[in-house]
């Protein structure tokens, strides 16, 4: 949009437009705004250009009136989106303007619109230099608040000593601003912390400094504070002393923000000077009670509420409740602090201190979850609260909070609220990424009745419900047959519209590739009863008779949203259910007509797979509910027609899947028609026996996502190496009939349907897995029951093998898996090579937290199957798609301060003597990085010579080129003094240092 | 820190941008619509707090509110004058509290600039308006919440020349109406 140039406008005076114009000429051209702007960037870009074009030689450039003109109207326009990056190098001709207001103009064109990859950049230094030790405080400022949006490292190093020098600025605006600007430039440039930390601490040290400057100092270290936390550990009496005695609010609370940051939130173990001072030496408990009695002071007197919030939050994450000592006084602060924040939901009406308090209680909750659920009643109360933002913290508080005792209670709430509150029409959907920024849609909101719930809320709601009840493996929930009934209920709250698409979809190709399925809340409920079905066996049948209702077609519109498809996700995963537990349906044909339905042709093709997987094992159950019947034959091939029908309506879907798994059943099921057709009277062995043994095997169980990653590999696996050398003779030998053993198939068949020594043979469910037993499955106990009389010999052989598991308390089940085991009488069980499968640490101590969990409420409880083996899998958070998503990416306006770790910047005599050899290093290492950066310069300036100066007009290189060389030239005309003391400057800074 | 300050209309046509670190034009632009989507959809007696727009949301930490300080904007804070929403920012180093002050530090301070001020001479004002904001933030760090500073830095700068040229070119155009309720929360 900015490519064309209007060629004939250049330098035409009368052309010109203010910014005012500009403004005004946009109000009055409202509906056609954007041809609007286009014309007046095609003005400005003539209008900044003119001076260079056409006045540059008889005029000297030091009043650019026309071109900072030009440039505001542009960082206008930008404001709204347009681009103005091309100007890059006419914000360097304005900022070097010797008018303020043309140069602040110039300094304000760089903060709005210079990018990283902005190259012009270097050719500002000498520029920044000459500015910074400008004598009028205005002109000197400029620089100092535009350098933290631009620094880069080597622009660091060059302007460093000239920012130093401003520290002792006589002004203290130019201090104070002087202070901030170097932490930015210690965030690009960590060395630059070294020199001015120590500087920047004599500023906050000092009483006579002007308050002001103490205070940016303090919002400094606040923000280096939580970095390098043993750092400041100094200041801790200064600290104290200016937060009882300076009487500024604002001071304080950056004071207490520092001294609290949390030691649980953080890898670095004692944070706060509180904390510090209690672990480091225990013979300061004193110095606690020091800072908790102004603290407390603060609390009982203050009228400045954030002040008050501030200090409550500052004693509960410094961890000033969690020391071991003088239990009463703690006792007493945490009544305090709890007491103040209950008072601030209950009593005062402001929705900003409910919402704060909640947002507090939400840091209490992970560490003192017993404080917060005594006040239980009021976060109930702000869970119906008007403001959604309430709601959400209240939501996450409750869920953090809640037990076994309080879950049902908890979720009850949540669903009725869904319930009474209207579903809000899907039309007011999100879709606001207009670039028209005159469109004029008034909010419609105000006038909207709270009790409408927005549908990305409502999403909330019901992901927090599916959080808050799958946690840890279920292991709250008392009343599975109350969470079916629940999940079914969600499915028709669902909101109508599924914002979650709106949410996610500019991650798409990012955190969802992992994730082949889309994860609506519909599809995670389908997944919770799969889960459900699946994992507690004490509910199968209800959870699989939930599924049949939510199939049925009959049901649908009782049950799922009206007028909407966003309840369709649940159907896949309910559909596997249907199948995979069919003996359990109530009406296997009535699920099977739901299934094979003529509508469900139009279901997303995720679904369909599953409903395909579903489809043949219904009907197998079909088949047996009326196989004694006299009319079995006529209904079997009626139903069966059916099938075949709705299957070759699938034979040509556009999904690859599908149409595999249709065609495949549908050639098996022709088989069994054919079959049906052929037979007398007998029932077709095909459909008694074939067909369901396709589908029959061993109970499945689930798994942990990563578990098959972990299975190592046994070390006399060789892949490469042929079977048999001589495998012509094989062949020669098997042609000749001479190869007799076919009981190679017949160890393939006990492979899959064989658990046990002797099990019956086409009884599809095991009782290997009863309630009782079922954690005692394991591959341990599966041998052990089969050959008693190894055990001890092996459990000999294997005591010292450092792979081995030994069994603790003769009923280890946990580490182990894979029941289904190849297991033959003639196999030497003790080649079975037993190995000890390595869990991460978090899958570890779920695992081993789980399972005694459930075993202690077996009395009470439904049995809860963990995943298989290898750690639970990660309910709440993996069926999330925006969640953990990519932790590593820096973030959107992140300001990465993780380099300041790293660096020391402590004076020398702090560093102790034993690590010596590291400070060599580390010296090394930074001469070398300073070697490195001065190489970069010079590169810089060097790569200057061949590239253009603007970095997106390459096929104007010439002109660019010839512009940079003319500033540098106007400027060395006019500043030859500056030039000679600049070089001066320079080769100085070359020399080692 | 304070990682951008946002002052849009109640049309969510932006009045001044202002990001402490560098981002494309079109995240910006994006940023901004989704967090007038947020702001829109609030009523009156909402507080002043807005959940994570998708934008900043989907990276880092899914549950902001409870970890400790990081890098990542956690906050943003918001208030409404009239027709203009004034929006901050924040990483959790910032108090919530603080912050609604320190808007309406900002939006005094613009008022004493203006003499009573209307979106119309925050338009015309555009500069003016930078020039305050600098005075109060540099690089995302507060460096003034005294009122009267702020104004004489800015006086310093220009003079009283921003109002004069702010407030003749407003008045040329259209009716003035100063923002009410200053002083009061909201």
């Amino acid at each position: 949009m900015t490519g064309s140039t209007s060629a004939g406008s250049c330098s035409v005076r009368w052309f010109e437009k203010s910014l005012y114009d500009l403004i005004k000429g946009l109000r009055n051209h409202k509906g056609a705004e954007d041809e609007y702007i286009q014309n007046a960037l095609r003005e400005c870009k003539a209008e900044i250009k003119s001076q260079d074009m056409g006045r540059r030689h008889c005029v000297p450039p030091r009043d650019r009136h026309d071109q900072a003109t030009a440039l505001l109207k542009l960082i206008y326009l930008e404001m709204f989106g347009y681009d103005m990056s091309w100007a890059a190098f006419n914000v360097l001709e304005v900022m070097s303007s010797a008018k303020y207001l043309q140069k602040r103009v110039g300094y304000l064109g760089a903060v709005q619109s210079f990018r990283p990859d902005t190259e012009v950049l270097m050719l500002a230094t000498n520029m920044l230099k000459k500015d910074i030790v400008s004598p009028n405080i205005p002109g000197l400022s400029l620089p100092l608040a535009t350098l933290p949006h631009i620094i880069t490292p080597s622009l660091s190093m060059s302007l460093l000593p000239d920012i130093l020098s401003r520290l002792s600025h006589s002004s203290p605006v130019v201090r104070k601003k002087t202070i901030v600007t170097l932490y930015r430039i210690s965030l690009v440039y960590p060395e630059a912390l070294k020199l001015a930390w120590p500087r920047i601490k004599d500023h906050l040290m000092d009483d006579q400094e002007d308050a002001s400057v103490t205070t940016a100092a303090i919002n400094v270290v606040c923000e280096l504070g939580w970095r390098r936390p043993h750092d400041f550990l100094p200041l801790a009496p200064r600290l104290f002393e200016l937060l009882v005695d300076s009487g500024n609010n604002w001071m304080a609370i950056k004071i207490i923000k520092l001294v609290s940051y949390n030691p649980y939130h953080s890898p670095w173990l004692c944070l706060t000077p509180f904390k510090q001072f209690a672990t480091l030496t225990p013979l300061e408990p004193r110095l606690t009670r020091k800072l908790l009695r102004p603290l407390t002071n603060i609390i009982q007197t203050t009228t400045a509420m954030s002040l008050l919030y501030e200090c409550i939050n500052g004693i509960i994450q410094g961890g000033i409740l969690d020391g071991e000592d003088n239990l009463q006084e703690r006792d007493e602060v945490a009544g305090l602090c709890v007491g103040k924040l209950r008072g601030m939901i209950v009593i005062d009406s402001d929705p900003n201190l409910k919402y704060v308090a909640l947002l507090a209680l939400n840091r209490i909750v992970t560490t003192h979850p017993l404080l917060v659920s005594v006040q239980q009643d009021v976060i109930m109360e702000c869970l119906d609260d008007a403001d959604i933002s309430i709601r959400l913290q209240a939501l996450e508080l409750a869920a953090g909070m809640v037990t076994s005792d309080t879950l049902q209670e908890v979720v009850n709430r949540l669903v009725e609220q869904l319930r009474f509150a209207p579903l809000s029409a899907s039309a007011d959907a999100p879709g606001v990424a207009d670039e028209d920024f005159e469109e004029n849609n008034a909010p419609t909101t105000s006038t909207e009745t709270v009790k409408v719930l927005p549908n990305d809320y409502r999403t909330e709601v019901v992901h927090r419900i599916l959080d808050i009840c799958s946690q840890s493996n279920y292991s709250e929930i008392e009343d599975f047959e109350w969470y079916v009934n629940i999940l079914v209920q969600l499915v028709g709250l669902l909101p109508l519209a599924e914002t979650d698409d709106y949410w996610n979809a500019p991650q798409l190709g990012q955190a969802q590739e992992s994730s082949p399925i889309k994860t609506t809340v519909a599809f995670r409920i389908g997944s919770e009863i799969r889960n459900i079905a699946v994992r507690v066996k004490g509910v199968r049948m209800e959870a699989c008779r939930a599924a049949e209702s939510l199939l049925l077609i009959d049901n649908r519109p009782l049950l799922f949203p009206v007028g909407s498809s966003v309840g369709d996700d649940v159907l896949g995963p309910v559909s596997w259910v249907v199948g995979e537990y069919a003996e359990y349906l109530r009406s296997a044909s009535r699920t099977l007509q739901s299934l094979i339905d003529g509508g469900n042709v139009s279901l997303p093709a995720k679904t369909l797979q599953l409903f395909l997987q579903a489809i043949p094992k219904v009907f197998i159950q079909a088949n047996r509910d009326c196989e004694g019947r006299d009319s079995w034959r006529s209904e079997m091939s009626l139903l069966l027609a059916r099938v075949v029908e709705f299957l070759e309506s699938l034979a040509a879907h556009p999904d690859l899947d599908v149409q595999e798994r249709a065609i495949e059943f549908l050639e098996v099921l022709r088989l069994g028609a054919d079959a049906l057709r052929s037979e007398g009277q007998d029932v077709p062995f095909l459909l008694t026996s074939v067909i369901p043994s396709l589908f029959m095997g061993l109970e499945l169980k689930p798994v942990a996502l990563n578990a098959q990653k972990k299975v190592v590999l046994s070390a006399s696996l060789r892949l490469d190496e042929p079977f048999n050398d001589d495998l012509p003779d094989l062949f020669d030998r098997l042609k000749n009939g001479s190869l007799s053993d076919i009981n190679s198939h017949s160890g393939l068949q006990d492979f899959y349907y064989v658990t046990d020594a002797s099990p019956p043979a086409n009884k599809p469910i095991h009782d290997l897995t009863t309630a009782a037993s079922y954690l005692d499955t394991s591959y341990q106990n599966v041998l052990g029951s089969a050959g008693t009389g190894h055990k001890a010999e092996r459990r000999e052989r294997y005591q010292n093998d450092p792979f081995y598991i030994a069994p603790v308390g003769g009923n280890n089940s946990s580490g182990t898996s894979t029941p289904g085991a190849p297991y033959e009488g003639g196999l030497d069980i003790d080649n079975i090579p037993i190995i000890d499968l390595k869990l991460d640490d978090a899958g570890k101590s779920l695992t081993s937290r789980d399972i005694p969990e459930v075993r202690r409420h077996q009395p009470r409880r439904m049995e809860v199957a963990a995943d298989e083996t290898l750690g639970v899998e990660d309910l709440s958070s993996s069926p999330r798609g925006n969640s953990g998503a990519g932790s590593n990416r820096r973030g959107l306006l992140q300001v990465d301060s993780s380099t300041l770790e790293r660096s020391e910047y402590q004076q020398p005599g702090l560093v102790s003597a034993g690590d010596e050899g590291d400070r060599e290093m580390r010296e090394a290492m930074q001469n070398v990085e300073q070697v490195r950066l001065r190489m970069q310069r010079a590169s810089e300036r060097i790569g200057l010579e061949g590239t253009p100066a603007e970095g997106e007009l390459v096929k104007k290189k010439k002109k660019s080129k010839k512009k940079a060389t003319t500033l540098e030239g106007g400027e060395s005309e006019n500043k030859d003094k500056d030039k000679k003391k600049r070089r001066k400057k320079r080769t100085s800074e070359h020399e080692p240092q | 820190m304070i990682n951008a300050v946002l002052v849009f209309n109640n049309n969510g046509q932006p009045r001044l941008t202002k990001f402490y670190t560098q981002l494309d034009t079109q995240t910006q632009q994006s940023l901004i619509a989704q967090i007038y989507h947020l702001v829109a959809q609030r009523p009156a007696s909402a507080c002043n707090f807005l959940p994570l727009p998708p934008l900043l949301s989907r990276q880092g930490s899914s549950n902001s509110s409870s970890a400790g300080p990081s890098d990542a904007p956690t906050q943003i804070t918001y208030r409404t004058y009239a027709t203009l929403s004034f929006i901050m920012i924040s990483t959790s180093t910032e108090s919530p509290l603080a912050l609604i002050d320190l808007i309406q530090v900002f939006v005094e301070s613009l008022d004493r600039m203006f003499e009573n001020v209307c979106e119309l001479d925050l338009i015309f004002g555009y500069e003016t308006m930078h020039a305050v904001l600098s005075e109060m933030i540099v690089g995302g760090v507060v460096v003034e919440t005294n009122t009267e500073k702020i104004i004489a830095g800015v006086r310093s700068q220009e003079g009283t020349t921003g109002k004069r040229r702010a407030v003749q070119a407003a008045s040329t155009s259209l009716g003035r109406g100063a923002l009410p309720g200053l002083g009061a929360w909201r």
